[in-house]
């Protein structure tokens, strides 16, 4: 199995869905194959799967980018597609692991407007003050939606762990 | 740093630093309070985690065709430049990942690690070379490449591995091994045998349980040589490779 063959979906998926530019998006992943291979001595087993590793590059890299180039960090309908892609259950997620599965449960059963804040915040890099002036709501209001949000993504998370079911 | 936030501030503002999202001077006002507070550590560890698996759920896709190619092109070029320069810290192409990192906590909040080292251009360069000899594309730049796969030392059987080299200038090596019978831990050192007998010693590397990838620029012409081996500190040959010529052809999309 080689290397780039096996994650440029994952690597390449992220990327598109932060910049939503393709070419932008081809740039970010190149760039984080690039430095993954540069700094392949600091991968740490321990704290993550290659995959896991490679994600957070690619995702980093991508924000990185969007922040450079934009004044506005995502347009409204991109977060509403990506929202129902993130938090629809076809097949294919039938076998990720039970936190992912739960996470994206627990994501899917946040009010929308804290799904929206932790979209924002979490995947496309926006600061609170951000996602207060994208959603024309006060700075306490969004960082308390962003808060709440991660609260209970974290409780979900903690049961998938104990072999809870979050219904 | 004034290090004034306290544990109830730091519940406040632990998510959006877990997500990276935090201004610079509230990022280090968490962090200094991370540093002496281990429960606030765990928190934002387990916050940091969430974040990762929010990241995750995004949707696979197929990236653009030649895509592989590319990416295999861009390492062997910077394998040529990094052993060239000898690093030369901070030069890089320009892109988006000229400016500041963001500012995420994860290593912050982690204490010690242990570094595995693994090496990825062995396998772009793979993914490139098996590619194009399966199914040439339309080319605009070919060029040669020395490819072959590794087998166990005495045992032939199941490949173990693969060897690319590119003949240069600069000429480099990559080797990905993964020995799975033998679960060899410690240094090894790669040879490349030329036809005549001789050998260069291409350098030494570390297997961990027998995987490894690693990969070293070569002077001289690539193509005299025709195996490389791969043999342990005590001199015993863990695996061979016969290495061919190929080609590597890429279409400028």
């Amino acid at each position: 199995m080689l290397f780039v063959r096996r994650f440029q979906h994952r690597v390449f998926g992220v990327a598109r869905a932060v910049t939503g530019d393709q070419q932008l998006a081809e740039d970010v992943a190149q760039q984080t194959f690039e430095r993954a291979w540069r700094h392949a001595q600091i991968y740490d087993s321990r704290r993550g799967s290659v995959m896991t590793w490679l994600t957070s590059i690619a995702h980093n890299l991508a924000v990185d980018a969007v922040r450079a180039r934009r004044t506005e960090p995502m347009a409204p309908e991109d977060l509403e597609d990506l929202l129902d892609a993130v938090t629809e259950t076809p097949e294919r997620w039938a076998l990720a692991d039970e936190a992912s599965a739960q996470v994206r449960a627990a994501l899917a059963r946040l009010p929308r407007e804290q799904a929206r804040a932790l979209m924002m915040a979490g995947i496309y890099g926006m600061t609170a003050r951000q996602v207060a002036d994208a959603e024309r709501i006060p700075l306490g209001t969004a960082k308390t939606r962003i808060r709440t949000a991660m609260a209970k993504l974290r409780t979900a998370t903690a049961s998938a762990k104990r072999g809870d079911h979050v219904r | 740093m004034s290090g004034d936030v306290d544990c109830e501030q730091l519940r406040e503002i632990g998510p959006e630093l877990a997500l990276g999202v935090l201004s610079g001077w509230e990022r280090a006002e968490a962090v200094a309070h991370l540093d002496r507070c281990a429960d606030c550590r765990e928190y934002v560890r387990q916050l940091t985690q969430v974040g990762d698996r929010l990241v995750g759920l995004l949707p696979d896709r197929e990236p653009p065709p030649g895509f592989e190619t590319r990416v295999a092109r861009g390492l062997a070029r910077r394998a040529g430049v990094s052993e060239g320069q000898r690093r030369a810290p901070g030069r890089s192409r320009p892109g988006p990942h000229r400016g500041a990192r963001r500012p995420r906590v994860r290593v912050a909040v982690v204490g010690a690690t242990l570094a595995v080292a693994v090496g990825f251009a062995g396998w772009a360069i793979g993914t490139a070379v098996e590619e194009v000899v399966a199914s040439p594309p339309a080319t605009e730049q070919s060029e040669p490449v020395m490819v072959g796969d590794m087998t166990p030392a005495g045992r032939g059987g199941q490949d173990v591995g693969e060897v690319y080299a590119h003949p240069g200038p600069p000429g480099w090596v990559f080797v990905s091994v993964a020995l799975t019978g033998s679960r060899h831990d410690g240094p090894v050192t790669c040879y490349l045998d030329r036809p005549d007998g001789t050998s260069l010693r291409a350098g030494d590397f570390t297997l961990r349980d027998g995987h490894g990838n690693w990969g070293v620029a070569v002077p001289g012409d690539l193509t005299r040589y025709s195996a490389a081996r791969l043999v342990s500190s005590d001199g015993t040959v863990l695996a061979t490779a016969q290495l061919q010529k190929a080609q590597v052809t890429t279409s400028q999309a």
